[in-house]
């Protein structure tokens, strides 16, 4: 009994994902996305130490930065929890896309979000929207794709609008979805 | 956000390849990629694509030339071409030839889910639409509920169409004309694991031979003269669905052979092409002549014959079910009267017993027709004798067959009652007999209602 309290003490504690702040940034929003990853998902972190900001990822045309090549970046890292997070204030992109708030490997390991673009309105809707594209990035690294559900993080925004009207929080399919993958991963 | 909808994404450059991919995914699309015109083509021949992403600028083939090309293989595909700033009078061109929207990069998140989005809602309407004109075929006339069936004969056929139906099995339905064969293949379709793919019916009966295969196997452009579009043939076009070939009595030995071959492969060539297609599909033959007769003389393959004859079911003609005489006549009537507005209650019983008399060649096709006349001839509110005054009675030919005599007095006595509804007094009527005396032959012969 005793050794299987201690088992599940230790699978709490293990932090399954890394958050790593990319060039200068708010420590605020960065413990605010770790603490909504716990809270939501359940999911354990470690906030690494700050990197320097991706200057091989600038696309000096565009003046923003190539999200896809800053996760290609981070995942050479074989180091730390299995899955990382990068947190960013530059201005991300993607090759066809003008922007993106975050982006993220589907089922894979690594997932980039930018706060450049969440500004505008009191200063803690910013933080909520930062907790809200964290865990719906971190969500597609579980493997999950866009939500039909309107009231499910895991839906699909176009804008801070839309952003604003979702809720903080998975629909029951999704939530049910997330739960097992965690449960699975924590298995291994 | 259709789930399944299958987009083709075809650009040189493997980063957009990569990007678009990506994010296309997170949306629930099935992607495949090509780095070029040629590639595309590849894939288009494994399957098409409900989207193609292309872009203009490539080299070797260009997006315009690819979507000439994917328009001539796919006349309805949804084509979006990529563009970059400089060349949108370009894509206003590609518009103009068959292109359902452009798009310039990089765009917008919310543009590209936008026109995702409005695609897949077109597709979903598309498919709506297909899956309500199979139901209301269904309704109308397919499924096995649909169907009118008095006769002990045709419901044990029904009985052994429910089991077979689920199955993947090749069905072969023999018949007279008329029995209604192509309505059974239907049938057997709407209750299929296929039954939301498409039922795909060609008359092999009804073209020549080289009509025939391409009709059947497809072409490739330029494959013959006048063949100046590639174009899919009913395997192909029946892919997850049926294939109902009709009259397969009637085409040639060669042909079977080529048919043969698609059916054991799954797999067959468009004439004038060297890519395989494949196709998976239920098939169901029907044919009103003597298969193994036919197989004697030479004239069928036997192996083919095998081949395509792993069900049978046959469909006796109607003057061996007269108990679904009355009963279809009904169900036209009631069709007709809808059509043409009429006010119509129903037959005379002197008109039910001409119908009942008749041996009906043409079986239930002519039994329709007739139907349809005498509701254009009707004057009243019921259609009696007067209207159905050309129909010719059989007199010279006995439509019983070997049956005994018993069998035939059964067969009569059954055909009154079903026809009046088991009213004793009126079968009685009819057969120009005592109640009393029908009453006994029932409890003679033992007849229950079914």
């Amino acid at each position: 009994m005793n050794d299987l309290v201690s088992d599940q003490a230790i699978s709490k504690t293990r932090a399954l994902i890394d958050l790593i702040p990319l060039g200068r940034i708010d420590q605020l929003a960065v413990s605010i996305i770790a603490a909504n990853l716990q809270a939501i998902l359940g999911l354990n972190s470690d906030v690494s130490e700050p990197r320097q900001e991706p200057e091989y990822a600038l696309l000096p045309q565009r003046r923003q930065f190539d999200a896809l090549k800053i996760i290609k970046e981070l995942s050479r890292e074989t180091h730390g929890a299995p899955f990382k997070l990068g947190v960013t204030a530059l201005d991300i992109c993607t090759p066809i896309l003008t922007f993106v708030y975050g982006e993220s490997q589907l089922g894979g390991k690594i997932a980039l979000i930018s706060l450049n673009r969440l500004q505008g309105g009191p200063p803690e809707l910013a933080y909520e929207r930062a907790a809200k594209i964290g865990v719906h990035e971190v969500g597609h690294i579980l493997g999950l794709e866009h939500c039909w559900e309107i009231r499910c993080l895991m839906h699909f925004s176009r804008n801070l609008e839309q952003l604003d009207s979702l809720p903080l929080q998975f629909c029951s399919a999704c939530e049910f979805e997330t739960t097992r993958r965690i449960k699975a991963l924590d298995s291994k | 956000m259709t789930q399944s909808m299958r987009i083709l994404i075809v650009d040189d450059e493997e980063p957009i390849r990569e990007a678009l991919g990506a994010w296309l995914i997170k949306d629930g699309y099935k992607v495949n990629t090509a780095d070029s015109g040629q590639t595309a083509l590849a894939c288009i021949e494994e399957g098409f694509f409900d989207l193609y992403l292309v872009d203009i600028k490539m080299p070797g083939m260009g997006g315009i030339e690819l979507l000439g090309r994917i328009k001539e293989i796919q006349p309805d595909a949804n084509v979006i071409m990529i563009t970059a700033h400089g060349s949108i009078q370009t894509a206003v061109e590609a518009m103009k030839r068959g292109a359902c929207d452009y798009i310039c990069k990089p765009f917008d998140p919310d543009e590209l889910s936008l026109m995702t989005e409005r695609v897949s809602a077109n597709q979903a309407l598309k498919n709506e639409n297909l899956v309500l004109r199979e139901q209301l075929m269904e309704q109308q006339e397919t499924s096995f509920e649909g169907i009118v069936v008095a006769s002990d004969a045709l419901r044990e056929v029904f009985n052994n169409l429910a089991e077979v139906a689920p199955s993947s099995a090749p069905v072969l339905i023999t018949g007279e004309t008329g029995v209604g064969k192509e309505m059974v293949a239907r049938a057997i379709h709407m209750q299929s694991a296929n039954a939301y793919g498409p039922f795909v019916a060609i008359n092999c009966g009804a073209q020549s031979e080289t009509l025939l295969e391409s009709e059947l196997f497809g072409h490739e452009r330029g494959a013959f003269t006048g063949a100046v579009k590639a174009r899919r043939g009913r395997l192909e076009m029946a892919n997850n669905g049926t294939l109902f070939l009709d009259e397969i009595g009637e085409i040639s030995p060669k042909m079977q052979v080529s048919l043969l071959r698609a059916l054991e492969e799954k797999r067959f060539q468009r004439l004038g092409g060297s890519q395989e297609v494949t196709s998976s599909f239920r098939l169901i033959c029907a044919t009103h002549r003597n298969l193994p007769q036919l197989i004697k003389e030479d004239q069928f393959r036997e192996d083919f014959y095998y081949r395509i004859n792993v069900i049978s079911i046959h469909i006796p003609p109607l003057r061996e079910r007269l108990a679904d005489v009355p009963v279809l006549a009904d169900h036209f009537l009631v069709q007709f009267v809808q059509e043409t507005g009429k006010r119509l209650e129903g037959w005379t019983q002197r008109a039910i017993g001409m119908l009942m008399a008749y041996h009906w060649p043409g079986n239930v096709r002519e039994l329709r027709n007739v139907v349809e006349r005498a509701v254009v001839l009707a004057r009243g509110r019921m259609i009696g004798a007067d209207e159905l005054s050309f129909l010719q009675p059989n007199t010279d030919e006995c439509h019983f067959g070997t049956m005994t005599l018993k069998e035939v007095e059964i067969s009569h006595l059954k055909v009154a009652l079903d026809a009046t509804g088991w009213n004793i007094s009126k079968a009685a009527e009819q057969l120009a007999i005592d109640r009393g005396t029908l009453a006994r032959k029932i409890k003679r012969y033992k007849l229950v209602r079914t």
